[in-house]
């Protein structure tokens, strides 16, 4: 049971491994996803799939999963070859998989959640004691503590996540594939997770963690496989390699992991404020809850927290996208509270949102209809109510090029682009019109890592000219390189103030809500 | 970056233009109308007749000589005006299934103006248009401002709202504008302020398609050419990245809706001042709906609008013909209709059909429209 081996050694030894995928194929359009590749995943083996945004990872466990079929290659479960035809034929052969998005349905109890659609009956009707029972004896099995009665809307994300585990394990799953489980989680419920994990591998399952951190597969996987451009580049083993060669590896080039920050000056004066504020999320529930914060100029301010304790009602409120409930927001020393998003982007806001697929650009609009999506209605792109697409291409043209977006045709579709090069798009709108004062978003989520370095370079020249920035983001270990200060917020509130050099523990308990001690200054 | 590899980059985005461009929006549709009349065609074999005679003879109803070309405009002109009634709102991510009501208003507002303004002769055709504009823009704010305001659904309202349009128009014809003499309906009027015939040969059909036309130019300007319609197709695309531009999404959903209000509308008062001369109760029906079959053929684009409502036009002054030169019943025009509107929301159902190559070159603009249904 405990015998863990590796890939290739468990074919030596003659028992075929517990998955093959040997040169998928699978191509859209003239586009190709997936070029011959091949894995191995072992049985009792973490397998860590890395790769960046776009390289294919998806793609192909969709195909593992039943999602897509692919055009060539073939699929071996126990060394038996298979066509995989839908999810539910996946699931019955053994396939589990828990999305980045969960697939809970918040109103229903934690047990009602992992028996749904394979429910026990009794009679006609649900048998919610046993339920109840099976969710309580795999929880204690595998040591995911959660209560089968809770209802999972009353759930943390951490438990949440763990709930999608038992849905899984509840099937009967002998392979788990995790889609980017650890963007939601602090770093102490990332090593929750890859405690469970490591407990369940143990257990005979196998698992294939998908991710594009380099960190965290050094720590949990077996054997990592870097896909690039659909390629499979190698299969190393975790124990003999760093992140150095695994960001080579993804990016086909060496990659400054680091972050070259220069010494500014003392910060100038205040130029981004927020008085007290709070501000309602979309279902009406306080998001911000008096919040305080100063951004001055040549200042980069770091907000860090889990997803979803508020930033992103506070980005958006600081910004004028969303109605401010209570408190002030101040511009350049100037009540802006009152004023809209157009009115703050005139007065030189200019604001990355951390959602570019639904905010930050119209997919269906051309390049150059989105970089005039905040200035149609001035000169030199509007007059007298008409609009002059012709300038507008010729700016965007600049702009483009200038921001290094890939394809630089003012023409192109925004959603036909990559992940990276859309948020450089977003970059080229939002900075070329030299704002004071920036707010960041998560202005490099789903976003390569060449894309990163970029997106990086241009926030600290903006901090170099004496721009105010707040960037919020969900990675740490941007917000530390970045931030010249740090405050994280939870539930709501800013719950501390750290300097750059804060460790993952410190931040991590921050984050948690816990030590919620205001730093003396 | 090297010569080469930017000359690659730009010619795959232009190859792909083209196709998603204007060969591509009407190879789909083109498709649709191609299977349909096959489809068609076992339908009349059914019936016991010969579809080679009966192809025939609805070519010749809709184009064979100068008074079937003059039925098929007279036939299609007031559906470019309901079909860039629905074509406008849905750039604006709305569905305006209002636009019969919306018809009805204007056509009693010229029958109304145009009996009492008659004493200007021909100068009062614009004047009378103007106001079916403006009653219609009014009218069609309606659930605009029920929906910005109050969130009700724009289907719902709209739909809601042509009862109360139709009777209300049928009301004001029988009570204080009705004719003296039997047959119930508005007084007509004066031939000195209705819209002239084009030609002696083509028949009743008269400038009012030129006004349609111009219509139909006026709805592209404003679509893509100013403020008003860069922020509707913004509001319509994607209201997340709307509102984060700092557009207002009441105004535009209630913008959106009235000018589609207006331009059925003016459609209303051109079938008034145009072809009948007063309104008759019970009117034309179904100009309003066949509007929204028209703007799904057309793809939302006033050009394919346009387009749309000659061949709506053109089958059913085909038809007529038709069932004069054989057996085949007039409902066979509908029912192709029916097949093409079928075949060109179905989008899957002709992947399915004619696989899917043709479904990659017509992407761009069916995804869309798919999108709008579902929702």
């Amino acid at each position: 049971m405990s015998d863990r081996v590796a890939g290739d050694g468990a074919s030596s030894k003659g028992a075929p491994p517990v998955l093959e995928m040997r040169g998928v194929t699978k191509r859209f359009g003239a586009v190709t996803a997936n070029d011959g590749v091949s894995l191995t995943l072992g049985r009792g083996e973490i397998l860590g799939l890395l790769g960046e945004n776009g390289a294919g990872k998806s793609t192909l466990m969709k195909i593992l999963y039943g999602l897509y079929t692919p055009d060539e290659g073939e699929v071996f479960l126990d060394g038996e070859r298979v066509e995989i035809r839908d999810p539910k034929d996946a699931v019955s052969r053994g396939i589990g998989m828990v999305h980045q998005h969960f697939t809970l349905i918040p109103p229903l109890t934690v047990a009602e959640n992992i028996v749904l659609g394979a429910e026990p009956r009794k009679g006609l009707s649900l048998n919610l004691e046993e339920a109840v029972r099976a969710t309580e004896e795999l929880s204690e099995r595998y040591g995911l503590k959660v209560d089968p009665r809770s209802r999972v809307a009353d759930l943390s994300v951490g438990v949440r996540q763990r709930v999608e585990i038992l849905k899984a394990l509840y099937r009967n799953v002998r392979i788990l594939v995790l889609d980017e489980p650890t963007a939601v989680l602090t770093p102490q419920e990332t090593e929750d997770l890859f405690a469970v994990l490591k407990e369940l591998v143990a257990d005979g399952l196998s698992i294939i963690l998908i991710t594009h951190k380099l960190g965290e597969l050094l720590g949990v996987s077996d054997e990592i496989t870097i896909i690039r451009d659909g390629r499979v580049v190698d299969t190393v083993d975790a124990a003999d390699t760093d992140e150095g060669e695994l960001a080579r590896l993804m990016v086909g080039r060496e990659v400054l992991l680091r972050v070259e920050k220069e010494e500014v000056e003392t910060p100038g004066g205040v130029r981004l404020a927020a008085e007290n504020l709070t501000v309602r999320s979309s279902t009406g529930a306080l998001a911000v809850k008096g919040v305080d914060l100063e951004v001055r100029g040549g200042e980069i301010l770091g907000m860090a927290g889990v997803d979803g304790n508020g930033q992103t009602e506070l980005a958006e409120a600081l910004a004028g996208t969303r109605p401010v409930e209570g408190g002030r927001v101040f511009l350049d020393g100037a009540d802006a509270t009152n004023l809209g998003a157009d009115a703050r982007q005139e007065r030189g806001l200019a604001y990355v949102p951390e959602d570019r697929g639904t905010k930050g650009l119209v997919q269906d609009f051309a390049l150059y209809e989105n970089n005039a999506l905040k200035t149609y209605d001035e000169p030199p792109f509007s007059k007298w109510g008409w609009i002059f697409p012709k300038v507008m291409r010729r700016r965007a043209a600049e702009a483009l090029r200038a921001y290094d977006v890939r394809p630089a045709d003012p023409e192109a579709r925004a959603g036909s682009l990559s992940g990276g090069n859309q948020q450089k798009a977003v970059l080229a709108r939002e900075l070329s019109g030299d704002p004071g004062v920036i707010i960041a978003a998560q202005p490099t989520r789903g976003v390569d890592v060449g894309a990163i370095e970029f997106i990086h370079g241009q926030l600290l020249k903006q901090r170099a000219e004496g721009k105010a920035i707040l960037l919020i983001s969900l990675e740490l270990e941007e917000v530390r390189s970045l931030s010249d200060r740090i405050l994280v917020m939870y539930a709501g509130r800013i719950v501390g103030e750290v300097g750059p050099e804060a460790t993952d523990e410190q931040l991590g308990l921050l984050m948690a809500g816990r030590g919620v001690e205001e730093k003396s200054a | 970056m090297s010569e080469g590899r930017r000359e690659q980059e730009g010619r795959d985005p232009l190859l792909r233009r083209i196709l998603t461009g204007a060969a591509g929006a009407l190879l789909f549709p083109l498709l649709a109308i191609l299977l349909s009349f096959a489809i068609g065609a076992v339908i009349v074999l059914a019936t016991g007749n010969n579809p080679v005679a009966a192809y025939v003879a609805l070519f010749n109803g809709a184009l064979g000589d100068p008074s079937a070309v003059g039925r098929t405009l007279l036939n299609a002109t007031p559906l470019i005006f309901t079909g860039l009634a629905v074509a406008v709102a849905f750039r604006a991510g709305l569905f305006n299934i209002g636009g019969e009501g919306q018809l009805f208003i204007g056509a009693v507002t010229a029958a109304w103006l145009g009996v009492s303004l008659g004493f200007l002769g021909p100068l009062a055709i614009p004047v009378v248009l103007a106001a079916c504009v403006i009653t219609g823009f009014l009218w069609g704010s309606v659930p605009g401002m029920l929906k910005a305001y109050f969130g009700a659904h724009e289907v719902i309202t709209t739909i809601m709202l042509n009862f109360v349009a139709i009777n209300f128009a049928y009301y004001l014809a029988q009570n204080p504008l009705r004719q003296e003499g039997p047959i119930p309906g508005t007084e007509t009027v004066d031939l000195a302020a209705r819209i002239p015939a084009i030609s002696f040969a083509l028949g009743r059909a008269n400038y009012g398609f030129f006004v349609a036309l111009l219509a139909a130019v006026a709805v592209y300007l404003l679509l893509w050419r100013t403020r008003r319609g860069f922020e509707i197709r913004a509001v319509g695309l994607s209201p997340g990245a709307a509102n984060y531009a700092g557009m207002r999404l009441g105004l535009n959903t209630i913008l959106a809706l009235a000018i589609g209000g207006s331009l059925a509308g003016l459609g209303g008062g051109v079938e008034v001042l145009g072809t009948y001369g007063n309104m008759d109760v019970p009117f034309v029906a179904n100009l309003g709906f066949n509007g929204i079959g028209v703007a799904l053929l057309g793809r939302n684009h006033p050009a394919g609008v346009v387009l749309g409502a000659l061949l709506f036009g053109g089958l059913y002054a085909g038809a007529q013909e038709m069932q004069f030169a054989t057996d085949v019943p007039l409902q066979l025009a509908t029912v192709l209709l029916a097949i093409i509107l079928l075949l060109v929301t179905a989008t899957k159902l002709v992947e399915f059909i004619v696989g899917k190559r043709a479904r990659a070159l017509a992407s761009g603009a069916g995804t869309r429209l798919e999108r709008g249904l579902g929702s």
